[in-house]
């Protein structure tokens, strides 16, 4: 056995302890990724003599073709690896601008000629990040014998230094929610934006998502401002591989940008090794409480297939202790603080437990993550780099470029939900051009079970696009009060700021609403209460945001929790699903109760404490589509598929408490007391064609108890049918991610036998205006409409966006429709479940509103096969024909009208 | 203007939620600081709000229609020309402006159809005011669209009566005004109603305010508004909720009673301490007295020349500006007044702000300006406008003596002044300064110049220049008296003053 370092992925199988377990082949299994050789050219063939002497290096070629770029007069967006040197790209060509601007005389030092000016903004999307590359920056330039002012400004600057910084600083670092903020006083900025060259935006990949739209928004007040004082910058972003770079980037600025993704950087080889963890018997005692979605049957129907296997956050701590204490550098990185913490723990006893295996005892190890405090995290970095630390448990505080030395190996828990975090973490392990070992030890849920089993997808060119939509009308007016506050608004900004009737509809709605004055021909002011700009939540799509916040008195120490628990705000929708006044939340590994919802405050603040409870709250919700309006629809495969808009209606209006044990629910249907949202949004929605509808509910009409409805419960023929297209719709939804950067808990879905009562009928009035916000008068009003329409109903099911105005990930579904379907199909039909309605890893949904029932994975198969043209009708039905099934479609149901019957 | 279009109502706005927290002796105050024909309780039904609100009224009507007596929802009061109130049950006198308040939205239909049918009349020759307590305006952010609520029911009230109808929205903030254009009857014909905000907080959650609003026969409304906190102790500095309910356990009431208080008595409350106190009791007696009182050994202003400081103010067209239209310099040492501004090319912010600041740099170098709030509005935004079009003035216009007369006083603490808010309009008018009636206010004029921005060329867009000029010069001149106020005004350094007597009284102005 030869003693490769790091292992290849053969030798870790081989050599990792078993303990009683066989290795199995099937269940892990190693691609290798080959090398790639370095390509570059020589510095003095792009850069001017002063950079290039100095300069240390040769240019990889993606950086020469992005300088190259740059110096035509173009934007770019670098997309390449990590450690590629994506950094270098605009830091050579701000240390050029300042150069041939005079600030910097060729020899290095500062001229002092005050009618000289060159500055550059460089925006991080995390303040860790921004103080790591404020020190890269002075590094390389200090390096190349340039005396550039950088400057980190943000909300840590200190008041007294900031007036010195704006006024002296050639480059300044921040990140996009302090550039909101700062926007409002841009006068104080007019010498550094009248100077401004050059604007990077570091890891631009981030901005997608609620998210992405207000930095794509902050981005186009930023241009005004600067289009003000005179400035005139080019725009370089930095990102991650991802499908669609050139769109992403383009949607993001507001104007095209090139892309140089021909990645130059060398590549040692790599071992990827996709670990799937053993079955479990049953109820083991080692299961931690951290994905809560174990299924309650999964002890007994064991037999048949495998329901549950042993969670990552107990396997991948032993493979890191197996790594670090066979002195191979390791991080692991973990879903949350709390596991970092555990699995340090976990990984020694995983050591110690194996003497024979391990001779050199327990290596050192240590937790790493942002709750830590500065000086420590700081002090874990020096270690790592010296050696003094073999392994670092991680958040993703470590998944971005914070230099911590290069490394041998990482260990992923669980798949990290896109294929871009996913090798940008395993792109943290390899020297140079030495050889690394990636390992990611899989969880029993959708996306990581479809990884194990298509281990294609992860070496796949494409990967996932990156979704950014400033078409939401709720965020671009806050932003446009934002922007008249900064400078008043005139013709100049119709259809550039905005597409001119966009702008005029929303000022004239802000005039009548009495915030904004004036007109774009004059000139239009804000008048709202002061700064416009506090008023906007980066979390949300509209005013209201909902701080959470530690209950007062609660023993910090005793819970061992940081002075800044890290709390992000969350939108209306999300506060009501998982923020109820009861609800058990886990952050970092911590449960926390949810104690009081304060709205009347003007902020809403939802008080939690932390608890040790050994059950989870499942909230129930009731949902409903209203008013469904198409904008754009095509047809695949005899399936009609939508774009358009409507009004969602959601109401949380219970929850369950369930039992971490056996997911036994402990009490049930406890009101939550949270009224119904009503939200205008943006949604997708498939109309299955009626022959293949017909086909399938006939194929289908004896199912009932194996779609997981109780006994008792009414089955109409209708049921099978309808449970697979209620499982199509979960599996669309958490396959999502596959394909695209969406956050799957932003989005819902609607599955319906009489899709035309959901939709606008232009001489109906609408359901929305008459049923105030009722999900009963809902459902009665949709049950009235079946009846008074007389068109022939389809059945299909919906995705929707949840939040107010939308955020395009359904038009992004919309867009990819296909390669979403066959995703999903490939997962229901390869999950090992065996069960008729599907397990946590094919089926289910964690926020499915009708408690994951009625579901059928064959059903829902059948239905996306038809869908990719893989099946005809008469295929599941050979004793009909197509022509036959289509006459007498309905009368199977035995009534004119079928029911209006639909599931979340 | 003709007396019978200057002709107003003055009605007083105290919304539900702000009655509710003041006390009654705040709202007496309130009522006579702006003495006002009527008042109005806008916001939600508040028993307790109205009740305080009535009491302050005495025999001016005091109108929470919620809490209204009228079996249809409908007050209806009427002030005849005099400005007195009369009979609102029979026919119009001429020349009356009524007012018609309504339970809520709800009632504005049957209002319309009354009206409609005679059954209730209203005068044809001046405006007429309906009050809808909780009128709000929306925005749909995710439609892009605002709707006027019950818009229908009040294009047919203003379609019916002759005279201009204006909206009195009880949940808007003061200050909104908007003119909309609703469809009338005749669908080929629209009809124009202004909505005037009443100091609600709006939908924006904002702070409730009380509003004098001047309601004329012609049909305009504007609004003074003025924080609740303005009032009763409160309006003394540095009193707040919990430092008035200390002070009324001391039997102090009345801002009387503070003057009338031993400032070692007051020294002794919590959160107070003695020098707390001494502003206190002196704030008490400036604002009894009308005499400003400087509490610091500062001076507000430093001259080079010992001439007095250039009083300077700026008009913009809005609180962004894109052009600073006019500065307007008082010279109180030659008495002489200087105005320049832009009447002809209102997209050529450069034209205007040039002869200024050559004007000025030219002839005036060696001068000390002085402005009221300069420091948080006029300085920065010449300074700003002057790096776009003059950089090379930037560094001269720095070495200028720049000071804020406002920032000194207020800001900085240097003095108490008798005004019950610090807008230079109130504070002179404490100090007895009676404005020219330009009847002009900042937003005002810079609406007046956004018209004219808009059509350059249109006769009918031309703001009377001669009327903002006047309003402009009229503040300058009002900065200088205050400023002439204070250089006079008793001075004292409240830090190393003497303790006041056993009698309270020897403990105020005239221990100084």
């Amino acid at each position: 056995m030869d003693d490769t370092r790091p292992p290849d992925g053969r030798t870790l199988v081989e050599r990792f302890p078993r303990r009683g377990l066989t290795t199995d082949s099937g269940r892990v299994s190693t691609v290798t990724v080959p090398p790639r050789e370095a390509a570059t050219v020589p510095a003095d063939g792009t850069l001017p003599p002063a950079l290039a002497e100095p300069y240390p290096h040769e240019l990889y070629t993606h950086q020469a073709a992005a300088l190259s770029a740059l110096s035509e007069g173009k934007n770019v967006c670098v997309s390449t690896s990590t450690a590629s040197g994506k950094t270098h790209v605009y830091a050579l060509r701000i240390a050029r601008h300042l150069l041939e601007s005079g600030v910097i005389a060729p020899d290095g030092s500062r001229t002092g000629d005050p009618s000289a000016g060159s500055t550059a903004l460089c925006v991080y999307p995390m303040k860790a990040l921004t103080k790591d590359q404020h020190e890269a920056l002075e590094a390389l330039y200090d390096a190349l014998g340039l005396d550039v002012r950088v400057r980190v400004y943000d909300g840590d600057t200190p008041r007294a230094s900031r007036r010195e910084i704006r006024e002296s600083a050639d480059v300044v670092l921040t990140n996009f929610q302090a550039l909101h903020v700062y926007l409002e006083h841009h006068d104080r900025w007019s010498r550094f934006y009248s100077a401004v060259d050059l604007i990077a935006i570091d890891e631009s990949h981030t901005y997608t998502g609620v998210q992405g739209m207000h930095v794509a928004w902050i981005l186009r007040r930023l241009r005004r401002v600067i289009e003000y004082w005179g400035g005139d910058p080019e725009y370089v972003l930095t990102s991650a591989t991802i499908g669609n770079p050139a769109a992403h980037s383009a949607e993001l600025l507001g104007e095209p940008v090139t892309v140089v993704d021909d990645d130059g950087s060398p590549r040692g080889p790599r071992d990827v090794v996709l670990w799937n963890p053993p079955p479990t018997e049953g109820p083991t005692d080692e299961s931690v409480p951290d994905e809560p979605t174990t299924d309650p049957e999964s002890a007994s129907d064991s037999e048949e297939g495998v329901t549950d296997r042993v969670p990552a956050s107990v396997e991948a701590p032993r493979v890191f202790g197996h790594l670090t204490a066979r002195d191979v550098e390791t991080l692991l990185f973990c879903p949350s603080r709390k596991l970092t913490e555990l699995s340090v723990r976990r990984a020694a006893e995983h050591v110690r437990s194996e003497p024979h295996a391990y001779d050199a005892g327990t290596p050192p190890l240590e937790p790493y993550h942002a709750g830590l405090g500065k000086r420590t995290r700081h002090a874990r970095e020096q270690a790592f780099k010296t050696g003094d630390v073999t392994g670092l448990a991680t958040t993703s505080a470590l998944e971005l470029g914070i230099d911590i030395g290069s490394l041998e190996a990482a260990v992923l828990m669980g798949y990290p939900g896109q294929r871009q975090s996913f090798r940008q973490r395993i792109g943290r392990a390899g020297r140079g051009t030495e050889r690394s070992l990636a390992v990611m030890i899989a969880d029993h849920r959708t996306l990581d079970q479809y990884v194990v089993s298509n281990p294609e997808y992860l070496l796949e060119t494409s990967v996932e696009d990156a979704v950014v939509d400033v078409s939401n009308d709720a965020v671009f007016a806050r932003h446009l009060l934002c922007a008249a506050d900064e400078i008043a608004i005139g013709t100049d900004d119709l259809d550039a700021f905005a597409d001119a009737d966009r702008l005029e509809r929303a000022i004239e709605m802000w005039r009548r609403a009495g915030r904004l004055e004036g007109h774009p021909e004059s000139a239009v002011h804000y008048v709202g209460p002061r700064r416009p700009q506090s008023r906007i939540s980066v979390y949300g799509t509209d005013e209201t945001e909902f701080r959470l916040e530690l209950s007062d008195g609660v023993d910090r120490a005793r819970w061992g929790l940081p002075e800044d628990v890290d709390l992000e705000p969350v939108g209306r929708n999300r506060a009501y699903r998982d923020y109820h006044e009861g609800a058990v939340r886990l952050h970092d590994g911590q449960q926390f109760e949810v104690v009081s919802v304060d709205e009347t405050r003007r902020r809403p603040t939802i008080e939690l404490a932390p608890v040790d409870v050994d059950y989870y709250t499942r909230t129930r919700s009731d949902v409903t589509v209203m008013d469904a309006e198409s904008e754009r629809h095509r047809t695949i495969n005899g399936f009609e598929l939508h774009f358009g808009r409507g009004t969602v209606l959601v109401h949380h209006h219970a929850y369950d408490r369930v039992s971490i044990d056996d997911s036994d629910p402990e009490e049930a249907a406890i009101p939550t007391g949270t009224p119904p949202i009503s939200m205008d949004t943006q949604l997708c929605w498939v109309e299955v064609p009626e022959g293949i509808e017909s086909a399938l509910v006939r194929k289908y009409r004896e199912y009932g108890v194996e779609t997981g409805v109780d006994p008792d419960d009414p089955q109409p023929p209708h049921l099978g049918y309808v449970a697979g297209l209620h499982a199509a719709e979960h599996a669309t939804i958490q396959t999502a991610p596959l394909e695209l950067r969406v956050d799957k808990g932003d989005l819902g879905g609607l599955a319906t036998l009489a899709l035309d009562t959901h939709y606008a009928h232009r001489e109906l009035e609408p359901l929305s205006e008459t049923t105030d916000d009722s999900l009963a008068a809902a459902e009665h009003a949709l049950r009235r409409r079946g009846r008074e329409l007389d068109t022939t109903p389809s059945s299909g099911w919906f995705v929707y966006d949840g939040v107010e105005g939308g955020l395009g990930f359904a038009r992004a579904i919309y867009d990819s429709f296909e390669a979403l379907a066959e995703r999903a199909r490939d997962q229901l039909r390869d999950c090992e479940c065996g069960r008729p309605n599907g397990c946590p890893a094919c089926t289910f949904d964690e926020n499915c509103g009708n408690d994951n029932r009625p579901l059928l994975r064959a059903a829902a198969i059948d239905t996306l096969d038809a869908l990719l043209g893989e099946r005809t009708p008469g295929s599941f039905d050979p004793e009909r024909s197509a022509s036959d099934s289509d006459s007498d479609s309905d009368s199977d149901s035995g009534d004119d009208r079928r029911p209006v019957v639909f599931y979340s | 203007m003709s007396t019978q279009d200057g002709r107003f109502v003055r009605l007083l706005s105290i919304p539900a939620a702000a009655a509710e927290r003041l006390s009654a002796y705040a709202v007496d105050d309130a009522v006579s600081y702006f003495d006002p024909d009527g008042l109005l309780v806008p916001g939600e039904r508040s028993p307790r709000g109205h009740a305080t609100v009535r009491n302050a009224a005495s025999a001016r009507p005091a109108i929470h229609p919620q809490l209204g007596r009228a079996d249809d929802g409908i007050e209806h009061v009427r002030f005849g020309p005099d400005g007195r109130r009369s009979e609102a049950a029979g026919p119009p006198s001429p020349g009356a402006i009524d007012l018609l308040a309504v339970h809520s939205g709800d009632v504005l239909a049957a209002l319309g159809e009354r009206l409609a049918s005679g059954e209730r009349s209203t005068g044809a020759d001046a405006a007429t005011y309906l009050f809808v307590p909780e009128l709000s305006i929306e925005a749909d952010t995710t439609a892009l669209s605002a709707d006027l609520p019950h818009a229908a029911d009040v294009a047919a009230i203003a379609d019916e009566l002759p005279e201009p109808v204006v909206v009195l929205a009880g949940g808007q903030p003061a200050g909104y005004h908007h003119v909309w254009r609703l469809a009338g009857r005749d669908a080929k014909a629209s009809v124009e109603v202004a909505v005037v905000g009443l100091g609600g907080g709006g939908p924006d959650g904002g702070e409730d305010r009380l509003a004098g609003v001047a309601c004329t026969a012609r049909g305009a409304a504007a609004a003074e508004t003025v924080p609740p906190d303005s009032f009763g102790l409160r309006a003394l500095e540095g009193v707040g909720p919990a430092i008035a309910d200390r002070l009324g356990s001391l039997g102090c009431r009345t801002r009387g009673d503070v003057r009338n208080t031993a400032v070692s008595e007051l020294a002794a409350l919590e959160g107070l301490g003695r020098e707390g106190a001494e502003r206190l009791h002196a704030h008490a007696e400036v604002i009894a007295s009308g005499e400003p009182l400087v509490l610091t050994n500062e001076t507000p202003v430093r001259t080079r020349s010992g001439r007095p400081p250039l009083c300077l103010d700026v008009e913009t067209d809005g609180l962004s500006p894109t052009i600073i239209w006019q500065f307007g310099v008082y010279d109180p040492a030659a008495d002489a007044y200087r105005a320049f501004t832009e009447r002809s090319t209102p997209t050529d912010p450069a034209g205007v702000l040039g002869e200024f600041i050559e004007w000025l740099l030219g002839t005036h170098a060696d001068r000390t300006l002085l402005t009221w709030n300069g420091s948080g509005f006029d300085y920065p935004q010449i300074e700003r406008f002057l790096r776009r079009h003059y950089p090379e003035y930037v560094d001269a216009w720095r070495d200028l003596w720049t000071y804020d007369l406002y920032q000194w006083a207020v800001r900085d603490g240097n003095a108490l002044l008798p005004g019950r808010t610090n807008r230079l309009d109130d504070v002179a008018r404490a100090l007895g300064y009676e404005r020219a009636a330009s009847g002009l206010s900042g937003a005002q004029t810079a609406a007046a110049y956004r018209r004219f921005m808009r059509r350059p060329t249109d006769p009918a867009a031309e703001p009377d220049w001669e009327r903002h000029e006047a309003y402009c010069r009229d503040d300058c001149e009002a900065l200088y008296r205050v400023y002439d106020a204070i250089e006079t005004a008793d001075r004292r350094d409240v830090t190393d003053s003497g303790a006041g007597g056993a009698a309270g009284r020897q403990s105020g102005l005239t221990e100084f």
